[in-house]
């Protein structure tokens, strides 16, 4: 059952609308003015409710790795997040209360003004991929195939994790790499740094090489 | 009006049907149809619902302005008032 109290504004108002709209269309009644503002209630008010607070919590749904897991060929990274034994960068992260459950988009999320418009025509790539270069391999067959479209910059870490604190400074690698790290000549993700985010993380590849794996 | 009304009606619960499905099953398919035809469907009956609505208000205000334009009661029952005729001037001398 939803936890979010959009998702059962959502629920309560398709509760009190079909009630009122099955009566109508099997009782027929005359249209007075009861009827009329019935029609109101279960035609605008309520489907009103529904839909506003629907959208809502179906944003927020989208936002978790439950979603992002419900992609078969998602299973092992979501798995991975979960397991309180992997040691991945998402495991940890999975396991911070700030990101929790929201781990896969916390991380991935474009960020800036319109980052989360950019962030959901990016899903819907996703979408499209998956539903017509992916659905129909298996797990094993599609692990190797799976790639990010674009690198991953430094600043969806820097968003958290400020570069100017003492404590980040003092580690010698970040303060003789605050430089590359801004312009994301260097990636915090880098083998030796903090990657391979993911287990199954492969380098960024070229547009040639994406349609080569992808073949 | 009350076919329009039916019609409304019945996009409406197909439009509810899918906003439940995406909030009981947050899978992509179900989020998906309902932010994309959930809406379309569920604007539409609200759209036909208003029209429906303006149909009514401009009936109504038909049959309104009809009414008053009919003759009373009292003109349609009593006798019209006999109308007597004018003298004749005196000719002038």
């Amino acid at each position: 059952m939803p936890h979010d109290p959009f998702a059962w504004a959502a629920l309560a108002g398709a509760a009190l609308s079909v009630p009122i709209l099955i009566w109508y269309l099997v009782a027929r009644p005359p249209l007075v003015r009861t009827t009329k503002l019935a029609l109101l209630l279960g035609i605008g008010v309520f489907p009103i409710l529904t839909a506003g607070s629907g959208n809502i919590a179906g944003y927020e749904a989208t936002k978790t790795r439950r979603f992002c897991g419900s992609c078969h060929v998602m299973t092992p990274y979501a798995q991975d997040s979960e397991d309180l034994e992997s040691t991945s960068l998402a495991a940890r992260h999975s396991r911070n209360d700030a990101f929790g459950k929201e781990n896969c988009y916390a991380c991935h999320a474009d960020y800036g003004m319109f980052g989360t418009i950019t962030t959901k025509i990016g899903g819907l790539r996703h979408v499209y991929e998956y539903t017509f270069n992916f659905r129909q391999l298996s797990v094993a067959e599609a692990l190797p195939r799976i790639h990010l479209l674009e690198p991953f910059t430094n600043d969806r870490c820097t968003r958290c994790h400020s570069t100017t604190v003492p404590g980040w400074r003092a580690v010698g690698d970040h303060a003789s790499l605050v430089e590359e790290l801004g312009r994301d000549a260097v990636s915090c993700l880098g083998n030796g740094c903090h990657g391979p985010a993911h287990p199954f993380s492969k380098p960024h590849l070229d547009e040639g090489e994406i349609e080569e794996v992808t073949r | 009006m009350r076919r329009l009304l039916r019609i409304s009606a019945a996009l409406s619960l197909v439009a509810l049907a899918l906003m439940v499905w995406s909030v009981l099953v947050p899978t992509p398919m179900p989020v998906m149809l309902a932010m994309s035809l959930g809406q379309l469907l569920g604007t539409s009956s609200f759209a036909m619902f208003g029209l429906a609505v303006l149909v009514d208000l401009r009936r109504s205000r038909r049959i309104r302005r009809d009414s008053m334009q009919l003759p009373s009661l009292k003109e349609v029952l009593l006798p019209p008032e006999r109308i007597e005729p004018a003298e004749p001037a005196e000719p002038p001398r």
